[in-house]
């Protein structure tokens, strides 16, 4: 008890020596400055985490900056405490600034194309993700849990009935919109997972009075169309991308295969799709063959299908004007420029099939596909990243969950995070 | 400016050797060459306006092209890079057509700064050569070697427009790329001229290698594919080790078919690793030169490398087989040595001095003489002292030797084992763990410490726990390091109740030492173990912010990390 009790001194003294002396990665500075540069360069320890410590200082309340295009896009913090800490224990590096220095920045700044845009609120942000989807399932949750960014899990039920008003942003999980299970039934028909997956849809179906699980997902599909039109910020990323496309163009038709509803897709679906009601994509082909392992001509690498697959290259992000661009210069912060492609269901977008006035992020130089998407719809706005797994490529089913603490510094994972916290940068719009 | 004229030299020394054996303008006739031969002697033995004179006797006998360039180099001695510029003048309108000329007129023009006549110079040539790729390869080549990257850009894109491509400027196109900090193109320049001429691997290496690390994938896309020639991967490995990421370079080479050239690159490979010390990957390629043409010496070097990387088990496979094949005495002689000092390593005494008794032959006296002292350090990681100084009774020691120090430990003599111990130089864990201890006290004796680290030798873990928990009694300046050692046996031994009071009695008396940092490790992973995950965090979280400069702290926060992955599922 009294080694209990003289290591809980023990604690409390060393607390109180950080909290004055404040030590950070190795560099005492005895006084406190008056802001925390997080340099997102390639200077900064852990990217992903330099995410996470803004994201907490949002949540204390603290205005914060994001410096487009200045060190990688890094983020301009108030010297608190609290901030210094949570820098401390998650490994991110900050450079203490005193009033000249950020003077300097400024004046840096005004020179060239960069811009400085405040974060003012944390973003509350909901994970559409399968109740028992453990966090390394799915690359946004992975980025969420290791930044410390908190989400709520939601599914078919809360986006059914809940009031989405409450989020200020959505991340789809792999799912498939179109009710198909991504058409694995061919391979993974009898796999335990699998099985379990379909009679959780089958059963969630009949809870809202759907006949079967395409009805179902193209009410949620409705509904995640509804909650962006009225000023919310939807990202998806690999399947969930084409497949809520096609289930939003193909509301009143019928696009599912027999695996999937007992009845043939509609030899005229194609004729039959109405894109007006999509928000990325117009004119596309749906692969209506059930053998054939892809849903329809807006995945430029048809990973699955043999005959189809194209390979891997690198994707370059665009750069964009930091003052007259704003949105899209906070999409492709990064401390790279040009990335390793990576597969997934749908890795990539068919450029011929993008709606006009769609804002490509990112592009394989010269290849008819592009990776990384933006746009509005409604008041609101959506991001599509194609890929399953920035950190693995081949991700296959049954692969071994990408490790963040590998990766703290991924460009990959930076454009998902990029996502979390851009709608902290401007006013919540009203949803009604 | 000195500089510039130096590699003004050089280009011209390679470019007029080139075109010596090469080019040659016509026949030259007899007395030209020894003219030719005088002047060189003169520019040899440092008499520039004697090599100048004989120069220019030698053009006017015949010798044009390598009359000129010997000029051109003896005026740029006397930096008068100019004064060349009068004779090419007459020369070039004699031969119109003579790549050679027209290119030093070029490069001394642009070398001494008169650009607008180079320029129009090149308008000259290309008048006169309109079909040709020379005056474009040629002006961009001497422009590039200036470091004038945008005025080599322009003449580029003239030859696209004029002649429809760049197909024979590969070279000047890629180094002009890389030049202008256009990175993703230069990466697809080179492999072009790689995949052409291989052996460009080394200018691409050094001319790629201040790709900005944003940019590198695209190099790795670009010549790290299975479609990218040889030369480009081999390239792209170096580059790696040269941006720090050996392993990666490997990774690259690895996989390659085995034939000579394979093995060739991995050895060019190898010295480059070697270069940056990196000895866990540079095993792996000395190991795989050796599967690939085994051969007792290269055996003998991978057992080397694998000891100083600490792969001592493969350093012993590696070591044995050094000796295999007909015996051959000097092999022995050579690998014994190795092979001992793994055993030892590995506290296989007895085998050791198994090992020794049979190679005591090829060793011969002397030899085997100077691997007692191997002997008595397998004895000592064995814990049996007495066997120790048997076998170095016939081998006297300096004072500074390792085997003198540890005996010294055991005896506890410490004052004798620390000055013994700090002196020797063979990297060696434990001799590091024990000086960690012994560099804390002034005390020149301590039966104690000594009786704990015999039994830790001897494997004996519930006396050395006594011992350094007695040693912490003894000797307060060393409590928290002792305490940490008993702590260590007791959670291998799994007696986890035990060691966790002894975490915190660390953490609590001697907060600030550097055992703290490991006491929180340690007592957090078991409160994680056993599901207090609030305690687990609060102790990470306190390793981190009192120790931030601890060696620790990564693994604490990879802790918190799965603590976090724990409380979201």
């Amino acid at each position: 008890m009294t080694v209990m009790r003289q290591s809980l001194r023990a604690v409390r003294l060393a607390l109180a020596v950080v909290s004055s002396v404040a030590a950070l990665g190795g560099v005492v500075t005895p006084l406190a400055a008056q802001h925390l540069l997080l340099p997102m360069d390639a200077v900064q320890a852990n990217h992903l985490k330099a995410y996470g410590v803004t994201f907490s200082a949002l949540r204390e309340g603290v205005r914060s900056e994001w410096l487009l295009n200045y060190r990688g896009g890094a983020f301009l913090l108030p010297d608190v405490p609290s901030l210094r800490r949570a820098a401390l224990l998650a490994g991110v590096t900050v450079e203490p600034m005193d009033a000249a220095a950020v003077r300097a920045l400024r004046g840096e700044m005004t020179e060239g194309n960069m811009d400085a845009v405040p974060l003012e609120k944390a973003p509350r942000i909901a994970v559409y993700t399968p109740p028992d989807a453990p966090p390394w399932d799915d690359a946004v949750t992975l980025a969420l849990t290791y930044a410390g960014i908190p989400y709520d899990a939601i599914w078919d039920d809360a986006v059914l009935d809940t009031d989405l008003s409450k989020y200020d942003w959505i991340h789809l999980h792999h799912e498939d919109f179109t009710g198909q299970q991504h058409k694995l039934a061919a391979v993974y028909r009898d796999a335990p997972w699998f099985v379990r997956s379909r009679e959780r849809d089958l059963a969630m179906a009949r809870r809202f009075g759907h006949a079967d699980i395409p009805a179902l997902k193209k009410a949620v599909a409705d509904r995640l169309a509804a909650f962006v039109s009225r000023g919310g910020f939807l990202f998806a990323m690999c399947g969930s991308t084409e497949t809520l496309e096609l289930a939003l163009a193909g509301r009143d038709v019928d696009i599912a295969g027999v695996a999937a509803d007992g009845s043939p897709v509609d030899p005229a679906a194609d004729g039959k799709m109405d894109w007006t009601r999509a928000m990325a994509f117009a004119g596309a082909t749906l692969e209506m063959a059930p053998g054939v392992n892809a849903m329809s001509d807006i995945d430029g690498h048809q990973v699955n299908v043999p005959l189809r697959r194209q390979p891997l290259g690198t994707f370059a992000l665009f750069g964009f004007s930091a003052k007259f661009d704003p949105v899209a210069s906070m999409l492709v912060q990064n401390h790279r420029t040009v990335l390793r492609d990576y597969f997934g269901v749908t890795t990539s977008f068919t450029r011929n099939r993008l709606k006009p006035g769609v804002t490509i992020l990112a592009e394989e130089a010269g290849a008819p596909w592009v990776k990384y998407v933006h746009g509005s719809f409604g008041r609101g706005s959506w991001t599509y990243l194609g890929g399953h797994d920035p950190e693995d490529p081949q991700h296959a089913v049954g692969a071994p969950p990408t490790d963040l603490a590998l990766h703290p510094n991924s460009p990959g994972y930076r454009l998902i995070l990029n996502n979390v916290l851009f709608p902290a940068a401007k006013q919540k719009p009203l949803k009604t | 400016m000195i500089a510039r004229r130096s590699r003004v030299r050089r280009l011209v020394y390679v470019i007029g050797g080139a075109l010596l054996l090469t080019r040659p303008l016509a026949a030259q006739p007899d007395p030209a060459a020894a003219v030719l031969t005088r002047a060189m002697d003169a520019e040899n033995q440092g008499r520039p306006r004697e090599a100048i004179a004989a120069y220019r006797e030698a053009i006017a006998r015949g010798a044009v092209i390598p009359g000129v360039l010997g000029l051109e180099r003896a005026f740029s001695l006397v930096a008068q890079e100019d004064s060349v510029l009068p004779a090419l003048d007459t020369l070039v309108a004699r031969f119109p057509r003579e790549a050679a000329l027209r290119n030093a007129q070029l490069r001394a023009l642009v070398a001494v700064g008169r650009a607008t006549e180079a320029h129009r110079a090149f308008d000259a040539w290309r008048v006169v050569d309109p079909e040709s790729i020379d005056p474009y390869r040629d002006y961009a080549r001497v422009l590039l070697f200036n470091g004038r990257m945008a005025s080599a850009d322009t003449v580029l894109g003239e030859a696209v427009r004029r002649l429809g491509s760049t197909r024979g400027m590969l070279l000047e196109v890629a180094q002009l790329r890389a030049g202008l900090g256009r990175w993703t193109e230069a990466a697809s320049a080179w492999r072009e001229v790689m995949q052409a001429e291989s052996y460009y691997e080394m200018a691409a290496f050094y001319s790629m290698q201040p790709t900005p690390v944003a940019l590198r994938d695209s190099v790795r896309e670009w010549w790290g594919v299975a479609t990218a020639p040889l030369g480009a991967r081999q390239a792209l490995a170096q580059l790696e080790v040269a941006w720090g990421a050996p392993r990666r370079g490997w990774e690259l080479l690895a996989a390659l078919p085995v034939r000579d050239t394979t093995v060739a690159i991995w050895e060019q490979f190898a010295q480059e690793v070697e270069r940056v010390e990196a000895w866990g990957v540079l095993t792996e390629v000395v190991v795989a030169i050796q599967r690939a043409r085994p051969s007792s010496a290269q055996a003998l070097r991978a057992a080397r490398i694998a000891t100083r990387a600490g792969a001592d088990t493969l350093a012993l496979r590696l070591a044995r087989e050094a000796q295999q094949g007909p015996v051959d005495e000097r092999r022995v002689a050579e690998a014994v040595p190795v092979e001992l000092e793994t055993l030892a390593r590995l506290g296989r005494a007895a085998e050791a001095e198994r090992v020794l008794a049979a190679a005591s032959k090829s060793l011969g006296p002397e030899g085997t003489r100077r691997q007692a002292r191997t002997i008595a350090m397998a004895w000592i990681r064995a814990g049996d002292v007495d066997r120790a100084r048997r076998a170095v009774r016939e081998a006297p020691l300096e004072d500074a030797d390792a085997v003198r120090g540890w005996l010294a430990l055991y005896d506890g003599e410490i004052g004798t084992a620390r000055t013994a111990l700090r002196q020797a130089d063979a990297p060696d864990p434990p001799r590091i763990e024990v000086l960690a201890l012994l560099t804390r006290t002034t005390a020149t004796q301590s039966r104690t410490i000594g009786a704990a680290y015999l039994a830790l030798a001897r494997g004996d873990s519930t006396r050395a726990e006594r011992a350094f928990e007695q040693v912490a009694t003894e000797l307060p300046e060393v409590a928290s390091l002792a305490l940490l050692s008993a702590a260590r046996l007791q959670a291998a031994r799994g007696e986890s109740a035990g060691a966790a009071e002894r975490w915190a009695l660390i953490v609590a008396q001697y907060g600030s030492t550097p055992e703290a940092a490991e006491a929180l490790l340690e007592w957090g992973r078991l409160a994680r173990r056993t599901g207090d995950r609030a305690a687990a965090r609060a102790r990470f979280e306190q390793l981190i912010l009192t120790h931030p400069t601890s060696a620790l702290v990564p693994q604490a926060r990879r802790e918190l990390d799965g603590l976090a992955m724990e409380e979201r599922r």
